[in-house]
This record gives C-alpha cells, sequence and structure tokens, in this order.
C-alpha cells in the first residue's frame, strides 16, 4: 500500500510541474465558479417593468410587489432603457390609464404580465383575493443550474481519464514502466498508483465545485459513492487511451471520445419520453446523471442510490473484464 | 544464480524462434557476457530472465526463484540498467533515485552518494529533462544499484558515454562483481565484454554458439602471430608469421639474423576477431 501511495506522490510531484495537468485539475474549479456566479441569472425569472419615478408611489409600490421595477426621470431614459438588449416592459401613464411600451421581440408573457398587473392595480384587486390555495412540492433548486452542475461532476470524471491516460503516456515516452516492472511493485499496485492521481483529483474537484456551486445540504455520502463508482470507467479508458497513444495530444483527443457517451446519457436521460428512457440504460453515465440528478435534488433515497450504484458498477467492471487484458498486455 | 534450461521464445507464436533452446548458468559471483549482434536474441533472453517477457518454455531460475511464478520480491535481489535510459524527466536526479528507493523492501542506498558515484556530484537538484542522453545513462546505471542488487543486469552499460565516464562505469562494475554481486552482462561491444567478463556466451540467431572464458576463446581460436618490421633494401617491409608453425618460426629467426628489424609484436586475436571467425558473422 505504501508504494501505492508513493507512486500517487510522484505522480503529484510531477503535476505540479506540468501546466497542462495543472489546467485540468483546476478547470472544473474554474466551471463551477462560473456556474455560481450565474446562477442568480438563472434563478431570476421576474418580469422587469421600468416606470417614470413621478408615477404615484402607491402604483410603484404595487407593481414592485408583483415584478422588479426600474424607475427612470424621463420618457426619452425609459425608451432608451427599453431599446436594450434584455426583455423589459415600460408602464407610462397615458390619460385615465397606462400606456404598456415593449421593444417588440419580448416574449409575450412579458406584454401579457405587465397588462395584467395594471388591470389588477386599476380594479384594486391583491393576490390576497384570490381563493386559489398554494400546494408547495418545496422544491428550492433551480433545475438549469442543476443539470449544469451535474454536467461538470460528468466532465470532471471524463477529465480524471485524461489526466491518468496523460499520466500513462509521461511513463511510456519516458520508457519508465520498464523501469517499474523490475521493480517489487505488482501490476495492480502501479495500476491502482497511477489512477490514484486522476480519481482523488476528480473527487476533490467535485466536492469543491458543489460547494462553490451552493448545494451544501445534500447527502455527501451518496454523491461520494457515485462518483467513485462512475470514475472506474474513467480510468480504464484513461489507461487504454494512454497505453495506445504516442503522445498526450493523441490520448485526449482519445479520451474526448468519452464525451459521446456522457452527452448522449445527458440529453437521452432530460430528452427522451419515458417509453424510450430504456434506449440510455446501457450508459453508465445514464445512471451516474440519474442518481447526481436525484442527490442535487434531494429527493435521493438509498434504495435508489445503491441501484444507480449497482449499474454502473456492473456495467463498468464489465468493460473492465473486456479491457484489463489489453491493459494487462500494454504495461507488460 | 541463474540458470536457464531448453529456454526458447517466440513473440508472435508463428513457430518464428527469437531464441531457440538455449542454456546456460551463470554462477553466483560470476560476471557473464552475453555477446551477439543486434536481433541476435539478447535483449529476449534478458527480458525473460528480468521477468519483463513472459517465459514460454523452459525452464529458468533467477537468484532462487521461478521465472514462471510471478514473484515480485526477486526484484528486490535483482539490479537492472538497461540501454535506453529511462528516468523521469520531471524529476531532479535525487527525486528519480529516492522514488525508486520506496518501491523495494530492502536497505537501499543514499540517492547522492550513487549520483556522485557516476560522476553527477552537483546536479543533484537538476531534472532529468535538463540531462544530456549520457547524464541520463549514468542516472540509470545508478539506479540500478539502488537496492545493492546480488544480481546485475546489465545492458550495453557504456554505450553513449565518453572514454572517460565510460571508464568509470568500468571501475564500478569491477568493484561491485569484487565484492561478490553476480553481474548478466549484454553487450556487442567485445572490448568491454573482454575487459570485464568471466566467460562469455556467444549467441547468433537466437542459438548460443560457444561459451567460454575469453582467456581460454584467444587460446583455442588465437593463432598466435608475431608481427615483424624490418629493412630490406631501404624499404620497410612488415610479416605477419605464426609462432607455432616451423617453416614461420625459420623465417623469424632468419630475419632476425640477415635484416635490421625495426618492431616485432605478438599478436593475439580479439573476442571479435574469434566472434567472426566462429559465426561467421560480424557485430554490427
Amino acid at each position: 500500500m505504501s508504494k501505492v501511495f508513493d507512486i500517487f506522490k510522484r505522480d503529484v510531484l510531477s503535476s505540479t510541474r506540468n501546466t497542462l495537468a495543472i489546467y485540468m485539475i483546476i478547470v472544473p474549479i474554474i466551471l463551477a465558479v462560473v456556474i455560481a456566479l450565474s446562477a442568480q441569472g438563472l434563478n431570476d425569472t421576474a418580469v422587469k417593468v421600468a416606470m417614470l419615478e413621478d408615477d404615484t408611489p402607491e402604483h410603484i409600490e404595487f407593481m414592485r410587489k408583483y415584478a422588479k421595477v426600474e424607475l427612470f426621470n424621463s420618457v426619452n431614459e425609459l425608451e432608451r432603457r427599453i431599446m436594450k438588449r434584455d426583455e423589459i416592459a415600460g408602464l407610462l401613464p397615458k390619460g385615465d390609464g397606462y400606456e404598456i411600451i415593449v421593444q417588440g421581440n419580448e416574449p409575450e408573457m412579458i406584454e401579457v404580465y405587465t397588462k395584467t398587473l395594471s388591470a389588477l392595480y386599476e380594479l384594486g384587486v391583491s393576490k390576497e383575493d384570490s381563493r386559489s390555495e398554494i400546494y408547495n412540492f418545496n422544491r428550492h433548486v433551480p433545475p438549469v443550474k442543476k443539470m449544469l452542475v451535474i454536467m461538470l461532476i460528468s466532465i470532471t470524471i471524463m477529465l480524471a481519464g485524461m489526466l491518468i491516460s496523460f499520466g500513462i503516456v509521461e511513463e511510456k515516452t519516458e520508457n519508465t514502466i520498464n523501469a517499474i516492472n523490475v521493480t517489487p511493485v505488482s501490476q495492480n499496485g502501479f495500476i491502482i498508483g497511477k489512477s490514484a492521481l486522476g480519481g482523488t483529483a476528480a473527487m476533490a474537484s467535485i466536492v469543491i465545485s458543489i460547494i462553490i456551486t451552493g448545494f451544501y445540504d445534500i447527502n455527501w455520502l451518496m454523491i461520494i459513492l457515485v462518483g467513485v463508482s462512475s470514475l472506474i470507467l474513467s480510468v480504464l479508458i484513461g489507461f487504454l487511451q494512454g497505453l495506445n497513444s504516442k503522445d498526450v495530444m493523441e490520448a485526449s483527443t482519445g479520451v474526448k471520445v468519452l464525451l459521446l457517451p456522457i452527452a448522449g446519457s445527458i440529453a437521452g436521460y432530460e430528452l427522451l419520453a419515458d417509453k424510450w428512457q430504456w434506449t440510455m440504460y446501457w450508459s453508465p453515465f445514464y445512471w451516474a446523471y440519474k442518481a447526481n440528478d436525484m442527490i442535487l435534488s434531494k429527493t435521493a433515497d438509498w434504495p435508489t442510490v445503491l441501484l444507480c450504484t449497482g449499474l454502473v458498477l456492473v456495467i463498468s467492471l464489465t468493460a473492465y473484464l473486456v479491457m484489463m487484458p489489453k491493459i494487462r498486455k500494454g504495461l507488460s | 544464480m541463474i540458470s536457464v534450461k531448453n529456454l526458447s521464445h517466440s513473440y508472435n507464436n508463428d513457430g518464428i524462434l527469437a531464441i531457440n533452446n538455449i542454456s546456460f548458468d551463470v554462477a553466483k559471483g560470476e560476471t557473464f557476457g552475453f555477446l551477439g549482434p543486434s536481433g541476435s536474441g539478447k535483449s529476449t533472453t534478458q527480458g525473460i530472465l528480468t521477468g519483463l517477457l513472459k517465459q514460454q518454455t523452459g525452464k529458468v531460475s533467477v537468484a532462487g526463484y521461478d521465472t514462471m511464478k510471478v514473484q515480485n520480491e526477486r526484484f528486490n535481489k535483482i539490479g537492472v540498467s538497461f540501454e535506453q535510459s529511462n528516468v523521469y524527466s520531471k524529476l531532479t536526479a535525487r527525486e528519480n533515485l529516492k522514488f525508486y528507493a520506496k518501491l523495494f523492501d530492502v536497505p537501499t542506498r543514499d540517492p547522492d552518494e550513487l549520483i556522485r558515484l557516476v560522476g553527477l556530484e552537483g546536479k543533484e537538484k537538476v531534472r532529468a529533462g535538463e540531462f544530456s542522453k549520457g547524464m541520463k545513462h549514468r542516472l540509470t546505471f545508478a539506479r540500478s544499484m539502488i537496492n545493492n542488487p546480488e544480481l546485475w543486469f546489465l545492458d550495453e552499460p557504456t554505450t553513449g558515454l565518453d572514454p572517460t565516464i565510460a571508464a568509470t562505469i568500468k571501475d564500478i562494475i569491477r568493484e561491485r562483481t569484487a565484492s561478490g554481486t553476480t553481474c548478466f552482462l549484454t553487450t556487442h561491444n567485445m572490448y568491454i565484454a573482454d575487459e570485464l567478463c568471466d566467460r562469455v556466451a556467444f549467441i547468433i540467431d537466437g542459438e548460443i554458439v560457444l561459451i567460454d572464458t575469453p582467456k581460454k576463446l584467444k587460446l583455442q581460436y588465437g593463432q598466435k602471430l608475431a608481427e615483424i618490421e624490418y629493412f630490406k633494401d631501404g624499404k620497410l617491409i612488415t610479416e605477419t608469421l605464426k609462432t607455432i608453425d616451423n617453416a614461420d618460426k625459420s623465417r623469424i629467426a632468419d630475419i632476425i639474423k640477415n635484416y635490421d628489424v625495426q618492431t616485432m609484436h605478438t599478436k593475439e586475436a580479439t573476442l571479435e576477431e574469434i566472434f567472426i571467425q566462429v559465426t561467421g558473422r560480424g557485430l554490427a
């Protein structure tokens, strides 16, 4: 075990002197920051309304309850604001009523919503007058943000494979595998040692990315379990590509092939009708995505997570049995 | 220390044998030279002995371990210096040796001491990627001693080194073998084999054609010649004559008696000449 750790430490040391490896380790964290920073925009679905400052305080107050209100001191300024790229409706007093100004390319909903709010104000009606009851499923996670984070987890898993393949390419081009083969280190020990950097970096990136994007109160044990199980396939492909590639560029191209089943699995899960979901059951990334989706939504239960993880493991281990002889031969 | 019986190997299992039914033994403390041209089967044999190639047939014992069985602990007793240097270019010389030292289960040598030994003192903190080809080769050679091996495999240990460094490497090999290390030296350089080996084996086309000590081979295959330079009618004449042939012996006596002899040397056959004589081929 100590030899495995020594191989891991060597890889860490070597990676700190390799710009590409450092980039691959930190890129998921940068993407997580980008998701976190754009999350507010993803969450914000409020309608924006531009009004004049000299409108009645009651009207401004009423509109502020149901929309994001921006105030302007002249009609010209308000119109300039309307002409900007985002979606905002102008509400100007006109005669006894109001005039709604739009750019023309907004969704119809913006116009209708502003008109409805205006009508409710004119009628003196508020939401408290409604007889509708609200039933809340208590889903607080924005779906787009959640999807982006799960995609980030999948990309991180792929980057782990790439990192491993780079490590193997380094060993191959420097012919150091032969030097390792004449030490007491077993082939399994070498494989585990060489996988450790990719695996550890990926798990650390996943944990940091989830924290950065604000999903603190999820079941961490579940997310780690799903992460570790989905790493197996990435490790195998990393090894295989590393052994079959002449240089880093060839290895990275090969590992990028992983993007296809990953993207296909995400698209299949999100877009396919229920009756066609079975077409994605072959993909371990589908099951990992499904499990991560439930975990980040906080709707996951242990039996379902264990079932998804089990399926990821079964598919990955089947791939392991197919690929391992080639990997062992390549390491000899 | 090494016992090889009826060893054959085919890379593609197609009946074409890289080595064909070879047998030999290497005694403890012996320096055994395995000599042959490129493609003769030297590397295949060393590959099987070091466990880098899977043994297919025959019976091989290395440092007391049966090579058919996977026993990684045997490498604690073995050191291997490769012909092509293989060190991590992103690690310094010291980091390279420290890393390998940790992979063994036996007491290891001080990396800095080994670095000094091969003439790389002052380069401990320099990354191997910045080394010249010769410096990398010396680092690879130093690494092969990290575990104080009982059995030392050396593949072309002086290739690409300048004569001064090559002499240092040969001195290190002599010192270690004098202290009891068994050495299996693979080379096509007959001069280094002649200088270092107790016994040599000639391998060609995957078959061992001869095993003996360099001295006995020279006695057996050398022709015991004398080269004489003398002046005759104002011209410098050179003649090479056999010292065991009666007619040539009389001719030598005649030259000494009648002419002004400038130089006279006995000439010993080199291992290379013997190799060509025995196998009919050169070593290139």
